[in-house]
């Protein structure tokens, strides 16, 4: 029963790992960013680059991973969100197009592949990190193997989330992004600068995403289309949450978790994804606003 | 009638008689291709429809058009020729005995689980009538429980996105009676009264042709009565219109339906002439593809959105010839799309309509530009 | 000498500028001394990572035959079309190739689903297809020449060697959701009864699903002692991950697998896979001289010194010269012609010689089977010696002596 608990804690976190960026973008400036899983794509590519030009391991990448996606997320706000603020169904479709552009200049080694130069790290194929040997020693508690890797992933999922909590709830910053948060155009009145404000949060929310994709990398392939099927995961956690609620996050991705790693042990992983699915819908058709919401906007 | 509307009547009655007379230029395996991409056409009709006129995104079409698909498939499968062979009185599709339990009787009612499921579709005529009514029906079901809690914009983009998504992992996990992953392939052809649909003939192409055309018209019309004029006042503010007495849910669940039937006429067309049905018709990527034709080609417009559809895919076909052209040409649409939402809203149809604005005013009198929207498109 | 791929994506590329004049007016005129062909793979999307190899390696094998002078004095002109990793556009592409561009035959698709997508065109229009990926069998085609391996050749020896070698019991059988995965299961099944071994569990994932810890987790609670795995595509290397990420080790609890080639050891990185075993007809490893040139030649001609092959690969490399050799033994280029052709045609192939069935238009194979070593190849532990008849519906109780599939069609009396 421990181990059933602890893969629903661990796909909880993963899905966590993915949503905290969207929570963030989304509940804070109302972006849809269907770029987000591009990002996460992005940190697993820096994870191989890191890997594969400065001989770095998997701790180092994220860090790195981090900055790169930050400094991407800056660039796409600057360039695209920044012209669509109000237009929240046109933000879907702006990003959807950004992710075709992203996913693109990986397959395409940023257009060098026209000139039939091949860069080790780029291109359609599959790449791969190497996992630090110390993930992959488990040892046993009694009967329970604790895996090193999903451990760090839950460990380090809870810091950020934990670090996202004290950025919007203890900081000058965070206050000034609640503030839009509720209510954009009279945070702006009271002298907040919105928009450095939400550039700075969307380059959080992207950080966020690269830190997810190195990660990920470490137990999934990474290839230019991996990011597609976690935008989906990820609103579905930042939907049934509650728009802009971290707790509401944290409650859906928990709670989709477990579902998903009960039902996938007692039956099967094709089942246990539909029955996701099914209270997703279900969910959102019953709260609109989701399990955890305010009033606002 | 005034004088734009004169003119959008004359676009209209020139892409319909463009596409009477395509016949006369291209063949077989042109006529074919460009059949399905009229096809495409009316699914970005449908998109327009639903998210044009009434505000509505749903970002989970390829349901409603893969069901429409597969009902008709269900039937054209048990027309085929190995249907007929596998050793029993009724016809029996061939992938049913490699899914069945060795030694189940091979018989439709029985021989796996659920099979008997198929066994009105030996009618072609219920195919057909499941293609419309069964995405219809749905489409209501659905469209009620989320109009009812008034549900709106991006909660139904993730409601339909869900939901088709949870449709395409039952569809494939149930293989003994849907064949899962690879689909439903060798069909027999769709028949009118002893006149078989091969997809290569200048009948079939017609048969598509038609039902654009009407489709066209129709929600042309329907846009354009009561009806759809209070459904776009329910776009514009939903809680006025509810004070004005108008029962908001009805209106929006009405035209959730009709862009579901057609998307799942669309799906029906679409197996005539492609001769399979797979569960890719409701992947992401597909219904996501769809509302870029629309706002490509201008979402508030039907004609300009079901032009967006045919003139990207016919563009993607003929470069598709070269593997680097491919890889570029997906970027050049993401690009492309990105522009499109940033500076041109309305997509090509708006272009159009600023264009004319421009003509009409430029004979009348000078006048400053209808909307901002122009001011980066090549009409500069 | 061979053409080198840069040139060749050049040339390629102009003669598909030529065919893609829009709206076929014109019909591109044939030029009396090349036979065209068709290859139909994705070259794009997500399947474009294997894909992409067998589109290169088949038109690898054109550029042999053609600097080796042709096919009756003939050049062989591919035309290349890009499946674009979705049974839909495969189907365009297919017509195309067919009805406009008049192929005599294409070589192509490496999922099922892709081929199922195809088929009908070409047994409507009595073209050929040329399919090189191992598949589920059940088909019995006059229209499709198949030199991948059918169940019987990839586990008619490997589960009694399981059994026997390994002294292995309990089978946990697990495979991604769709029915290649599923008839293998279906076979193992009855070989593993038949052995005298048992199966514990069948279990399916979603293909491209890549969460495997509930699934691992209940195969470590299954108490079974192997596990077979049909599972494709990139689940594999997730699943490989979690597999050991679990404390799972390849010396108590191997995975016997059908599906997991170079191209996914690669992309996993050894280490996760060392002491694991494959069932395959070809293995990059193989130590003769014909397959140590090939792999020159192939790493040569998609210019990157470190380019695995495998077995889908190799079968699109040796098909195109069993279609020269039935084009030459009939005189001509016509669909119907190259059929009959191609019956019982034989090439030795970098897995070893190979020869086409007359009567189900499947290939005789080599089983064997690897153990997977640190550095990505497999060591070949077991050699079936011969090739053995290609049987696509052993499911049903086909065998040597009583083909279900012959040269006159399906006998379905005997499913």
């Amino acid at each position: 029963m421990a181990e059933v608990v602890f893969i629903g804690l661990s796909l909880g976190s993963i899905l966590l790992l993915i949503a905290l960026g969207l929570t963030i973008t989304y509940g804070a400036m109302g972006v849809i960013n269907m770029a987000h899983g591009e990002m996460v794509m992005i940190g697993a590519y820096t994870a191989v680059w890191t890997q594969i030009y400065l001989g770095l391991n998997l701790f180092f990448a994220i860090p790195i991973a981090f900055l790169v996606t930050a400094g991407l997320g800056l660039l796409m706000e600057r360039v695209v969100v920044r012209r669509l603020y109000g237009r929240l169904l046109d933000t879907l479709l702006a990003t959807w197009g950004v992710a075709i552009l992203i996913q693109q200049a990986i397959v395409l080694e940023f257009g060098l592949r026209f000139f039939d130069i091949r860069v080790e790290g780029l291109g359609p194929g599959l790449q791969k990190v190497d996992v630090p040997p110390v993930f992959l020693q488990t040892f046993s508690i009694g009967d329970f193997v604790i895996q090193p890797y999903r451990t760090f992933i839950i460990v380090l999922t809870a810091g950020l989330a934990l670090l996202t909590w004290w950025l919007l709830y203890r900081t000058a910053y965070g206050m000034q992004v609640r503030a839009i948060m509720r209510n954009p155009s009279m945070a702006a009145s009271c002298g907040i600068d919105v928009k450095r404000s939400n550039a700075l949060t969307f380059a959080f929310g992207s950080g966020l995403a690269g830190v997810a994709g190195v990660m990920i990398s470490g137990f999934r392939t990474v290839f230019p289309d991996m990011g597609t099927p976690m935008v989906v995961d990820g609103f579905m956690v930042v939907v049934v949450g509650g728009v802009g609620s971290l707790l509401g996050s944290i409650a859906s991705a928990g709670l989709l978790g477990q579902l998903n790693g009960v039902i996938a042990s007692l039956s099967n992983d094709i089942l246990a994804r539909a029955v996701v699915f099914g209270t997703v819908i279900l969910i959102i058709m019953w709260r609109p606003k989701g399990l955890f919401s305010f009033k606002g906007r | 009638m005034t004088a734009k509307s004169r003119l959008e009547l004359l676009a209209y009655c020139l892409f319909i008689a463009g596409t009477l007379v395509m016949p006369q230029f291209l063949d077989e395996f042109w006529l074919n291709r460009v059949s399905k991409y009229l096809i495409y056409g009316m699914l970005a009709v449908a998109i327009a429809l639903s998210w044009g006129y009434a505000g509505v995104l749903n970002l989970g079409q390829g349901l409603f058009f893969g069901m429409g698909a597969y009902m008709l498939a269900m039937s054209l499968k048990l027309s085929s020729f190995t249907s007929l062979q596998q050793g029993s009185d009724e016809p029996v599709p061939d992938f049913m005995l490699w899914n069945a339990e060795p030694g189940a009787p091979t018989d439709l009612c029985c021989i796996t689980p659920g099979s008997f499921l198929w066994i009105p579709f030996q009618e072609q005529w219920f195919g057909v009538a499941m293609g419309l009514v069964l995405p219809a029906l749905l489409a209501g079901v659905l469209g009620y429980a989320m109009f009812k809690n008034r549900i709106s914009g991006v909660f139904i983009a993730i409601i339909t996105l869900a939901m088709v998504l949870l449709v395409r992992l039952l569809v494939i996990d149930a293989q003994p009676i849907t064949n899962g992953f690879n689909g439903l392939t060798d069909l027999g052809w769709f028949t009118i009264s002893g006149f078989e649909f091969d997809p290569y003939l200048v009948e079939t192409y017609y048969l598509v042709a038609g039902c654009l055309a009407v489709t066209l018209i129709g929600t042309r019309l329907l846009v354009n009565t009561r009806a759809g004029l209070i459904l776009q006042a329910i776009r514009e503010d939903d809680s006025r219109a509810r004070y004005l007495g108008f029962n908001v849910a009805a209106y929006q669940v009405f035209f959730f339906m009709v862009s579901s039937a057609i998307a799942g006429i669309a799906g029906m067309l679409y197996v005539v002439s492609a001769e399979f049905a797979s569960p890719t018709f409701m992947d992401l990527t597909f219904s996501i593809t769809m509302v870029v034709w629309a706002a490509v080609g201008g979402r508030h417009s039907l004609l300009g959105a079901c032009i967006g559809a045919i003139l990207i895919n016919t563009v993607e076909a003929t470069v598709s010839e070269s593997e680097m052209f491919v890889e570029a040409w997906k970027a050049i649409i993401g690009l492309l799309f990105v522009l499109i939402v940033l500076f041109l809203p309305r997509g090509l149809a708006g272009l159009a309509s600023d264009l004319c604005d421009r003509l009409l005013a430029g004979t009348a009198k000078k006048r400053p530009a209808a909307s901002t929207s122009v001011r980066t498109g090549p009409a500069e | 000498m061979a053409l080198t791929r840069r040139t060749f994506v050049t040339t390629t590329a102009l003669g598909a500028a030529a065919l893609a004049a829009p709206y076929g007016f014109v019909r591109n005129a044939k030029a009396a001394d090349e036979i065209e062909v068709g290859v139909l793979f994705s070259l794009t999307g997500g399947l474009s990572i294997i894909e992409k190899s067998l589109a290169d390696v088949t038109l690898m094998a054109i550029s042999e035959i053609n600097a080796a002078g042709g096919v009756m004095g003939k050049q062989i002109k591919p035309v290349v079309e890009d499946g674009a990793s979705d049974p839909k556009t495969y189907n365009e592409k297919a017509n195309k190739l067919v009805v406009r561009d008049r192929v005599p035959t294409v070589f192509g698709s490496y999922t099922s689903a892709s081929r199922k997508a195809v088929l009908p065109v070409f047994e409507r229009r009595r073209n050929l297809y040329f399919y090189p990926t191992y598949y589920e069998g059940f088909e019995c085609s006059k229209n499709v020449v198949y030199t991948g391996a059918v169940p019987n050749q990839q586990l008619s020896n490997f589960i009694p060697w399981i059994i026997d070698n390994l002294g292995k019991k309990k089978f946990f059988i697990v495979g991604s959701n769709y029915i290649y995965p599923r008839e293998m299961a279906k076979v193992c099944k009855i070989l593993i009864e038949a052995n005298g071994a048992e199966w514990v569990a069948d279990e399916y994932l979603e293909l491209g699903h890549s969460e495997w810890g509930a699934m691992v987790n209940r195969i470590k609670d299954s108490g079974c002692d192997v596990v077979l795995s049909n599972v494709v595509g990139d689940s594999v290397v997730a699943f490989y991950r979690e597999f050991k990420n679990q404390g799972l080790t390849h010396d108590k609890l191997p995975i016997c697998a059908t599906v997991t080639s170079e191209i996914e050891i690669a992309a996993m990185g050894p280490e996760f896979a060392v002491g694991s075993y494959t069932s395959f007809p070809y293995f990059q490893a193989i130590d003769t001289d014909v397959n140590k040139a090939f792999i020159e030649r192939y790493r040569m001609f998609v210019n990157d010194p470190n380019a695995v092959t495998h077995h889908a690969l190799e079968s699109s490399y040796f098909q195109v010269f069993l279609w020269k050799q039935a084009v030459e033994k009939a005189g001509e280029a016509t669909p119907q012609a190259i059929v009959e052709g191609v019956k019982g045609q034989e090439f030795d192939a970098p897995n070893g010689h190979v020869k086409i069935d007359p009567e189900n238009l499947h290939t005789y194979l080599t089983p064997r089977i690897a153990e997977w070593q640190a550095d990505g190849q497999g060591k070949i532990v077991d050699d079936y010696g011969a090739p053995i008849r290609p049987l696509p519906y052993v499911a049903y109780g086909e065998t040597d002596d009583n083909l279900f599939c012959s040269a006159a069609g399906l006998d379905s009396s005997k499913l």
